[in-house]
């Protein structure tokens, strides 16, 4: 008798899990896990670990809602474990480094910190896409619209046009936005990452 | 009291609205930062020029007053006061496995409500349930059109396991699994993607299938069964304050009550328990005003059946108690 009522207790608690993850099954499946994409940046003063923003990012959209440029967008329909979470792809629309975000985040997946420490990556010149450093023209937009100033992106010494990346530059991607070349001479990764 | 469905069925409205005028507040926030009117295409103009006419009693300086009213009910910041759901927050703490003081000081206030009135985040805000009660009424529809929908009963509690997968599985994954499929969470998000970004998410889908459960397997399914926000919010209120009580006297056995509750309570026979949310339906169509709030830890013992009855007036009648 009392092995027959264990044996239904174990078998009830396996219904109530199999049945329990059905619903989160479901929607994992309908957000099937994604290739991480390297253009994709996480909103400034995200966590540097990505499993502890993710671990920490409810999904809530506060973020995008406060963004003036509206550049934060999310993983909707895919994205794994990573669904709902924030990113901004600086190719159609740059981060402004205004913080708003940061500010409005409930958790600490984006955590407020001074416009310098932000890093959401670096910026890497394309020398043999820029038209400057192909000696095809004149050009500057980088340089001209990046709102870290000379520390982040300078002109190379004694040419007045090839674009230098330096040690300040925060990873907004706004060179990128800015950048004419069709196939983008300038583009924004990790700062761990080798290219 | 009988007019509080009415007030609750208001807020219901008042709080879905406000989740659609909020992505578009947030468009025309970010063009009036921009300056961009003369750049706008002339339907984007007309949308400036209503949201402008909308938020214009309000506010002088559209751009940066607006940011003082954001977000959903899965978290929000109204005037400088930031509000969080508790399975938010419940879900971090499991995903992340520490606790963010701010974070949790975000939900003390509807953490502290649910304390003291039950689940009435169910009844009275989430944005899912004015949606599941008009399936509801759909489902009556059909069923006057000979279409009976089989509803199915399973046990209450079913939801409790399913809360507590999910916080097994946050804490295994790292990533926090009751957005995905909890309801109010997904209609905040999704009008967002769909008014801001352009396109429904995964979450849209998934709300269409619960939906499609309570049509089509158990009435009001996904939040009697499946909810692991109801799950919490239940457990929260289990010493709530604040209850629906049946005064036996004034009570004639109607059934109505039973009828109408979408959790499928029984309060004609005393039977609210900690899924109670105090919508107050049971209340609005009680023609005898049996049901009332009461102020206690817990509910009436069973108290038979109604004085005013017909079971009553025959068999359980005694002198004493007959003439009231």
């Amino acid at each position: 008798m009392q092995r027959r009522s264990l044996l239904q207790r174990v078998l009830a608690l396996l219904v109530l899990a199999v049945g329990g993850s059905l619903p989160f099954g479901l929607s994992r499946f309908l957000a099937p896990a994604r290739a991480a994409d390297p253009t994709h940046l996480r909103p400034p003063g995200a966590l540097s670990d990505a499993r502890a923003f993710t671990a920490a990012c409810i999904g809530c959209g506060l973020c995008a809602e406060v963004c003036p440029p509206r550049c934060i967008e999310f993983y909707t329909r895919s994205g794994g474990g990573e669904v709902n979470t924030p990113y901004i792809d600086p190719r159609l629309s740059a981060c402004i480094l205004c913080g708003k975000c940061m500010e409005a985040c409930p958790t600490d997946a984006l955590e407020v910190i001074p416009r310098q420490e932000i890093d959401m990556g670096v910026a890497k010149i394309d020398r043999d896409t820029c038209y400057p450093w192909l000696d095809r023209g004149v050009c500057g937009a980088c340089v001209t619209v990046c709102p870290v100033g000379g520390k982040a992106i300078n002109f190379e010494f004694a040419n007045i046009y090839r674009p230098i990346v330096r040690a300040a530059c925060v990873g907004c991607g706004l060179c990128v936005e800015i950048c004419p070349h069709p196939a983008l001479a300038i583009h924004v990764r990790p700062r761990t990452a080798s290219v | 009291m009988r007019h509080l469905n009415k007030l609750r069925l208001a807020t219901l409205a008042i709080i879905f609205a406000m989740l659609v005028l909020l992505p578009f507040l947030s468009i025309y926030q970010s063009y009036r930062a921009a300056y961009a009117y003369d750049l706008l295409a002339p339907a984007e103009q007309q949308f400036y020029d209503v949201m402008e006419w909308l938020s214009e009693p309000f506010t002088d300086d559209p751009a940066a007053d607006l940011d003082m009213l954001k977000g959903t009910t899965w978290s929000a910041n109204i005037f400088g006061l930031k509000l969080s759901d508790p399975l938010a927050v419940v879900g971090q703490m499991a995903a992340g496995g520490r606790v963010y003081a701010p974070f949790l000081l975000s939900a003390l206030i509807p953490i502290i409500l649910s304390v003291l009135l039950g689940r009435f985040f169910c009844g009275w805000i989430c944005p899912a349930t004015g949606l599941y009660e008009l399936n509801s009424a759909l489902s009556r529809w059909l069923r006057a059109l000979g279409l009976r929908s089989p509803a199915r009963h399973f046990d209450l509690r079913f939801k409790y396991g399913v809360l507590a997968v999910g916080l097994l599985l946050s804490m295994v994954t790292g990533s926090i699994f009751f957005a995905l499929i909890y309801p109010p969470a997904i209609i905040g998000r999704e009008l967002y993607y769909a008014i801001a970004l352009g396109g429904f998410g995964a979450g849209a889908v998934f709300f269409v299938l619960t939906l499609l459960f309570d049509l089509l397997v158990a009435r009001r399914g996904f939040c009697r069964y499946l909810c692991p926000g109801g799950a919490l919010y239940s457990l929260l209120g289990r010493y709530r304050l604040l209850r629906i009580a049946r005064k036996v006297e004034q009570c004639n056995d109607c059934t109505k009550c039973d009828v109408v509750c979408e959790f499928g309570l029984q309060p004609m026979r005393d039977g609210f328990g900690q899924e109670c949310n105090n919508c107050t339906a049971c209340m609005a169509v009680c023609p005898t005003d049996a049901l009332a709030f009461r102020f206690a830890v817990t509910d009436l013992p069973a108290q038979g059946a109604g004085h005013l009855g017909r079971t009553h007036l025959r068999h359980g009648a005694s002198p004493a108690e007959g003439e009231d």
